[in-house]
């Protein structure tokens, strides 16, 4: 057996020569034996290696296009077995990466190693280096998620305003005149493609270089020489090891790479921000007013990069190379000081739960920069947890068995009730109406809070709770309901019957055994009420409770006349459960038919008309008729819209089993 | 091996031999160029089509008059038109989004477009102070635009103004109040720049 492996190796060897050729691969001496400090160069390969291998398996699974980037990630991530570790170590040996090549940088030049003959080797490293951020930057777009989004658009921008051809630039880049399929396919050919192809092809130089002039070894005599083989490969492949378990480290800690909400060019995300390693050069950006922009995004780092390919010259003298480690530290220091100073100004705030009060007890509350600087973090802190909070949202339906649409996760977005609610109601009913529930603060619908309302709170509209507190005595003139400063249900308002009835019911002189059984009633035609709405968190309790809706109804239609003094029941004024007959609806004018209550399709038809005769008619006297015409244009809220604000509203949307 | 394939002595050529080879290394660089450069210029040409793209900048209605309160304070509204993205056309796509202001008294509005004139992020309102700020690079703007820094701002100029056009809509019951719409320019201008330009 072991003759057979010997006679094929032989055969090859003398066909091909690869003998010869492993050898003077591995057997390359090390003068002084082997160390670690020479591990640098060998990790970054490794590390490459590793993106090849992770990149072309994300390959085999990743879509570039505006309907399917996100949606595939997406796939990625949360459906293929192991799809989270494949794209979480990319994701972290990209940044590990960055780590790796700054160590390498850092060795190189403090050892002076690119002084003749290694000075090609040397600017072969620096485009290794641009072509290595070129594939962060290509990257970060690929998922197509807001984050990447955003933060690839300051990018591309920015490459606009660049000298002469900036327009040109953005163009080619974008593969077009706005973001969409081209950009995606662009910067997915850059990243797959192009970027790795022109590395390996600058590696191999770069390689073949480092063997032709060896290494440089400051201390020969260190101790006896030894061979690449298998002495310093020993000390490479463990110092690789350390970095893979450090990415996966990473990974298994975070739960794999972040994929924020799919990317959405009409929902500004308030937090973009490029990768860590880029942020010195976004807060460089903050010192340059105006139209010095230009010095600060091109003209200073371009002559900081064509400074460093001037390194192996410079340093040919001693005091050459002196100033190369101390520009190169210089530079590394600022970028730290930068990157520290972005990250501080985001998060100063703490959380996207701390207020004013926070800031005052910190003592920082005293000038008005401070205040300002608080605000901006705070709303970065609120973007991003906005976004985190979207972006389960989002997988949690992709993940249901709704699924993903062939329109792309954005559809989801924009049809998803729990999400566009609480936007078209600040818009459109956040101006009169309130929406805050007072048991259970939640800091999303902080925005939705109406401190001065102008009518009814709607949070839980049409639920029992709800409907018992306009029966209640108390609640109904409470600024929740009808007691809302200027309304014309109280006081000397203009409509006021609804209150007066209830407090007739209620009148101060009944026994406490009549009170108790007015209360039962008013109960029980709460829940009757109530079921005409079918709110979705009510529906079993509807089919439980099919007994008391029956004895509401009866009390609605004429029951409860019987007792209270007044001898007035519901229907005396509203419509109900009068099917067809609807002869005498001018009797009802002015007061809301109480026929599917709070259903949807009553609060649509409310919404897009009160004036109209089964809802306020002539006594509505503030709410807009938000669509009352059959041609669209006409209209303040288009249909959907309209559908969406209403599911929110009764809390009609998909959720996830807990 | 090598030695034996060596051509013909050089020495032994004439003048007329060197041209001949002249000529074929001539033809061996242009067909092997040729060959080269015809895939690789179909490749430029078709990398370089987005530069022969125009952008559209279509008037968008954004909104109806009686949507923008009169109160002199920005609302903001999105900016949905037909949209051609390469080969799919998107009917009624939400692109952008602009902040409306009416001042009191006042019937046309004015509009800003979203996009910070710095490095192009998304403009939001602050309502407690009445401000725009830019979430990216610190940019703040006052009510009406302008740069509530002056040359302090890292924006080179306020922020970008819309042409914007009211239009009467007849409704469809007779004897109804005619209902005005606005229409608003949705010119994408560049970022960078003390003048207001368009991307072309």
């Amino acid at each position: 057996m072991k003759k057979l492996a010997n006679n094929l190796v032989a055969w090859l060897d003398i066909r091909t020569g690869f003998r010869d050729v492993l050898r003077e691969a591995l057997y390359e001496r090390v003068p002084g034996g082997a160390r670690w400090r020479y591990v640098w160069g060998s990790t970054l390969v490794v590390a490459f290696v590793t993106q090849l291998i992770t990149g072309i398996f994300l390959w085999m699974a990743y879509s570039p296009s505006t309907q399917t980037a996100w949606e595939s990630v997406f796939f990625i991530q949360h459906e293929m077995e192991g799809g989270w570790l494949l794209r979480g170590i990319h994701h972290f040996m990209a940044q590990a990466m960055i780590v790796l090549l700054a160590i390498h940088f850092v060795q190189v030049v403090w050892d002076g190693a690119y002084r003749a003959p290694r000075e090609l080797n040397f600017i072969l490293g620096l485009v290794l280096m641009l072509i290595v951020l070129g594939l962060s930057l290509t990257g970060y777009l690929l998922p197509w998620d807001q984050k990447g989004y955003w933060a690839t658009n300051v990018g591309t921008e920015l490459a606009s305003q660049a000298p002469l051809a900036g327009g040109a630039i953005r163009k080619l880049v974008v593969g077009g005149t706005s973001y969409g399929h081209h950009t995606l396919t662009r910067f997915f050919a850059l990243h797959a493609g192009v970027l790795p192809g022109a590395l390996i092809a600058f590696l191999a130089l770069h390689l073949y270089l480092f063997r032709r002039h060896g290494l440089t070894v400051k201390d020969p005599k260190a101790g006896p020489d030894a061979m690449f083989w298998p002495d310093q490969m020993l000390k490479d492949s463990v110092a690789a090891l350390g970095v893979l378990a450090a990415v996966v480290g990473l990974t298994v800690y975070y739960g794999g790479a972040e994929l924020t909400a799919p990317a959405d060019p009409a929902n500004n995300y308030a937090a973009a921000r490029p990768e860590w390693y880029f942020l010195f050069l976004f807060q460089f950006l903050k010192w340059f007013k105006g139209e010095a922009e230009v010095w600060g995004a091109f003209i200073i780092p371009g002559m900081i990069t064509g400074g460093l390919f001037l390194m192996p010259w410079i340093g040919r003298y001693k005091v050459g190379h002196f100033f190369n480690v101390v520009f190169l530290f210089f530079l590394l220091g600022g970028a730290a000081f930068l990157t520290a100073q972005a990250i501080h100004d985001d998060t100063m705030a703490g959380t996207a739960e701390a207020t004013f009060e926070d800031l005052k007890r910190d003592g920082l509350a005293d000038t008005p920069k401070n205040m300002q600087a608080f605000v901006a973090s705070h709303d970065f802190l609120k973007a991003k947890a906005d976004a985190h909070h979207d972006a389960e949202r989002v997988i949690a339906i992709a993940k249901s068995e709704h699924g993903i649409p062939p329109t792309g996760a954005l559809t989801l977005v924009y049809n998803d009730p729990y999400l566009q609610g609480p936007q078209l109601f600040k818009k459109n009913c956040a101006v009169c109406h309130n929406f805050v529930d007072s048991e259970n603060l939640d800091r999303r619908l902080a925005d939705l809070v109406n401190k001065k309302p102008t009518a009814p709170n709607l949070y839980g509209v049409g639920s029992r709770r709800w409907i018992a507190a306009i029966l209640d005595p108390e609640q109904i003139v409470g600024p929740d309901y009808f007691g809302y400063p200027g309304s014309p249900f109280v006081g000397a308002g203009d409509s006021t019957d609804m209150v007066d009835f209830v407090e007739r019911c209620f009148s101060e002189e009944l026994k406490p055994v009549d009170r108790q059984k007015i209360e039962v009633a008013m109960q029980k035609i709460a829940v009757a009420l109530s079921a005409e709405a079918q709110l979705p968190s009510q529906r079993a309790a509807d089919v439980s409770d099919q007994q008391t809706i029956a004895e509401g109804r009866a009390l609605m239609q004429g029951g409860l006349a019987e007792l209270i003094e007044s001898g007035e029941s519901c229907t005396d004024c509203h419509m109900f459960d009068q099917g067809q007959d609807v002869g005498s609806a001018d009797l009802y004018d002015g007061t809301p038919i109480l026929d599917g209550y709070m259903s949807r399709q009553w609060l649509i038809d409310f919404i897009r008309n009160p004036a109209d005769q089964r809802f306020y008619g002539d006594n509505n006297d503030r709410m807009p008729a938000f669509a009352p015409h059959a041609d669209v244009r006409l209209n303040r809220l288009d249909d959907k819209s309209l559908g969406l604000i209403v599911d929110w509203l009764r809390g009609d949307w998909y959720q996830p089993d807990p | 091996m090598a030695d034996c394939e060596q051509p013909a002595d050089d020495s032994a050529d004439d003048s007329a031999g060197d041209s001949e080879r002249n000529r074929r290394s001539f033809f061996a660089i242009l067909a092997g160029g040729l060959t080269l450069l015809a895939p690789l210029g179909a490749g430029i040409c078709a990398f370089l089509s987005p530069l022969f793209r125009r952008v559209r900048s279509p008037m968008v209605r954004v909104a109806l008059l009686s949507q923008v309160p009169a109160d002199g304070k920005p609302h903001s509204f999105p900016v949905v038109t037909d949209w051609r993205d390469a080969w799919n056309h998107y009917p009624q796509k939400k692109i952008g989004a602009v902040y409306l202001i009416r001042q009191p008294g006042g019937e046309l509005p004015i509009a800003f477009t979203a996009k910070c004139p710095h490095a192009g992020c998304a403009i939001g309102y602050s309502a407690a102070d009445e401000k725009f700020k830019c979430p990216c690079h610190t940019s703040v703007f006052n009510i009406d635009g302008s740069r509530a820094r002056g040359d302090q701002e890292v924006a080179p100029r306020g922020m970008d103004a819309l042409e914007v056009t009211l239009n009467s809509l007849e409704p469809e019951v007779e004897g109804g109040d005619p209902v005005t719409e606005i229409l608003v320019k949705f010119i994408d201008y560049q970022t960078g720049h003390i003048q207001k330009k368009p991307i072309a």
